[in-house]
């Protein structure tokens, strides 16, 4: 009897667990290799043609103008990356500090700055576009009303501000997610540990830096490897503010949309290389993964278990 | 040096009174316990002193100077907390080093006390070790440490004991009690349990309700405790109360007989107080209190009774292991002569002949 129950049990395991395999095998586990097939072969719109090994990468990193174009977007993700590490992680622990301290309107606060978190991209960068409208934007007519027209500029128009314009848009919409992240890992703190640094120090600053921070790393760790992932995945907010060619000049281009445009093609350039598209994917995944894996496993060795 | 005084000390969270005035004098070196029930607001009253929770009202003066308004990192006070709080991310010897080192202290100086610190409370080999590595008694201990290298003026300590096993407990009451007489410091020590308080204070804080009840040595509160809460939470098992009225020389229990307990305060209606060895259990005793016995602990050197009076007041008598009693068996009570307590009727206070 017993034997016959184990493959009863078994044929329950098997049953639950086969379609949920099937469709990551197949909705992603596939994709992902047959984008790495791809990038070996030489394709002449959706037709494929001969196999042509490491050509494709050679291409998109060492023959121009690919070099430049992925060097370009390259610099620009490191730049975004490190910028909305500041902007957006390191105003979202400040942020959560102050929520944690119960400060006056604290709850008011907590949903006020998790609200963006909940918006739509397409509806954020519509917004932000509108505000940075030269003629019209409120930070414009805000910069002129103070007097200052001569800050007052085309922020999305001109390659020194395009991508820190953007850059700015993304962390006003996310800057929620981390703080929520560091609110969380803030609360696991227990009080007689703060009450203890208090009977120490009465220096706010000591309190962040030799208690507070090492006691959230394990958030740290959350919110960096995503930002990390998020910064050179990047698409969705340069695509609608700046266009598919990272346009003025390429000053907002970053992988996500030199790929699309590299794989399908664009209105201005129709041509459209899927070899070179995947090559591009696979370089990107590939360059994600290796950093996503160091940063991982560098921020899990100092966390510490409460 | 340092001379602590809590005058009108009040506490209120939001519309909640807690502490309801307290007023108090700490001399130097005095090792000082509140004990009481749990919520009587003695870890608030601990909690004002160390800074950590407003004063809402009264003074709290230390060596002199007002303290209400000076942060807690600067009274010169150090706590131990109940649950140790030591800094997870820190080994042993970061832990007591953090604090000296804030203190302006310089290398030297903190690597010497630590050292100080760690030989006095056997330290040494643990001192690169993270506090979760460590057992329940060695983090006390380091807990301890970390106050001790500050040199505070103050210790306080928020039931220390309470997250150790029965063994341990009274090893690292010892330890406390000799840390006490080597170092010489203040310290004011927080606990519910009377047996921590009777073992270790000079002077004994009993609160209860946000008031203090009484303040003495252990002696003074066994001895002529102020009313009966004091009367009932100091010493063990319990003092039995019981309603008598008085006839003559005689105290009366409600349709339970009668006994002579010798010189008498002059009330009608009295709370006669009994400690278990203040009473005798014979078996058909001619006068007394006629009691049933409900069950006997027999605890080795010797054995508690405990027994149901007339008015079903449970009366607890010690007596020797040789003369124990049965379950149901009919008892009668006497009343060593100048050994009971006395105690109003109506106020709980303590009354004398």
């Amino acid at each position: 009897m017993p034997k016959l129950r184990m493959t009863g049990r078994g044929l329950w395991i098997t049953f639950l667990i086969v379609p949920p395999l099937a469709f990551v095998a197949l909705f992603i586990v596939y994709p992902i290799i047959s984008a790495f097939a791809y990038a070996f072969f030489d394709w002449q719109g959706l037709k494929r043609l001969d196999f042509v090994g490491l050509e494709n990468f050679h291409t998109v990193l060492f023959v121009e103008p690919y070099r430049s174009w992925t060097l370009n977007a390259f610099k620009n993700n490191i730049i975004v990356f490190f910028a909305l590490m500041v902007l957006q992680n390191g105003l979202g622990f400040i942020l959560a500090y102050a929520l944690w301290r119960e400060l006056p309107g604290a709850r008011f606060h907590r949903i006020a700055v998790f609200l963006p978190v909940v918006l739509s991209t397409i509806i954020v960068a519509y917004l932000f576009k509108l505000f940075y409208h030269p003629l019209f934007g409120v930070v414009n007519i805000s910069l002129r009303g103070l007097g200052l027209d001569g800050l007052a500029q085309p922020w999305l128009g001109q390659s020194g501000t395009a991508l820190w314009s953007i850059i700015a848009a993304q962390a006003w919409h996310m800057v929620g997610f981390p703080t929520l992240v560091f609110l969380a890992g803030m609360q696991r703190i227990p009080g007689e540990i703060l009450d203890a640094v208090r009977m120490e120090t009465e220096s706010e600053w000591v309190k962040i830096t030799q208690i507070v921070w090492p006691l959230v790393a394990p958030s740290a760790t959350i919110v960096f490897t995503l930002l990390f992932v998020g910064a050179f995945n990047w698409f969705e907010l340069p695509y609608i503010m700046g266009g598919l060619d990272g346009s003025p000049f390429g000053s907002t281009d970053v992988l996500g949309l030199y790929f699309y445009r590299t794989a399908f093609g664009n209105v201005s350039a129709g041509q459209q290389d899927f070899g070179l598209g995947s090559a591009l994917a696979v370089l990107i995944f590939l360059f994600i993964a290796a950093i996503a894996t160091v940063i991982t496993v560098r921020l899990r060795a100092r966390e510490i278990q409460i | 040096m340092a001379q602590l005084s809590l005058r009108g000390i009040k506490k209120r969270f939001r519309e909640t009174e807690v502490l309801h005035g307290i007023d108090l004098e700490i001399g130097d070196r005095e090792f000082v316990v509140f004990v009481g029930p749990s919520g009587c607001g003695k870890s608030t009253l601990l909690r004002l002193i160390a800074g950590l929770d407003p004063i809402t009202d009264g003074e709290f003066v230390l060596n002199g100077s007002r303290m209400n308004d000076v942060a807690p990192s600067r009274r010169g006070i150090a706590m131990v907390f109940q649950s140790y709080a030591l800094y997870p991310h820190m080994d042993v010897y970061e832990n007591m080093a953090f604090g000296a080192r804030l203190m302006g202290l310089d290398k030297a100086e903190v690597e010497q006390r630590i050292a100080d610190a760690a030989r006095m409370l056997r330290l040494g080999e643990l001192l690169k070790r993270r506090p979760r590595e460590l057992s329940g008694g060695q983090r006390q201990r380091v807990a301890i440490g970390r106050a001790l290298v500050r040199k505070p003026d103050v210790f306080l300590l928020d039931e220390p004991l309470s997250n150790l096993d029965a063994a341990l407990r009274s090893e690292v009451r010892l330890e406390i009690a000799r840390l006490h007489r080597e170092i010489g410091g203040t310290m004011i020590y927080v606990t519910h349990d009377q047996v921590e308080a009777m073992t270790l204070a000079d002077k004994i804080v009993v609160m209860n309700n946000g008031r203090i009840e009484q303040v003495g040595s252990p002696r003074e509160l066994y001895e002529t405790p102020a009313n009966t809460f004091v009367a009932s939470f100091i010493g063990s098992p319990r003092m039995t109360l019981v309603d008598v009225t008085r006839d003559g020389d005689r105290l009366g229990v409600a349709n339970g007989g009668a006994v002579s307990v010798g010189a008498v305060p002059d009330a009608k209606a009295l709370k006669l107080g009994l400690r278990p060895d203040a009473v005798h259990l014979t078996r058909g005793a001619a006068e007394g209190l006629a009691a049933q016995v409900v069950y006997t602990e027999y605890l080795g050197d010797n054995a508690y009774v405990y027994a149901r009076l007339a008015d079903g007041t449970l009366l607890s008598a010690r007596t020797t292991p040789n003369d124990l009693f049965a379950p149901d068996e009919t008892v009668t009570v006497t009343v060593e002569p100048g050994a009971a307590h006395f105690f109003s009727a109506e106020d709980g206070r303590r009354l004398t002949p």
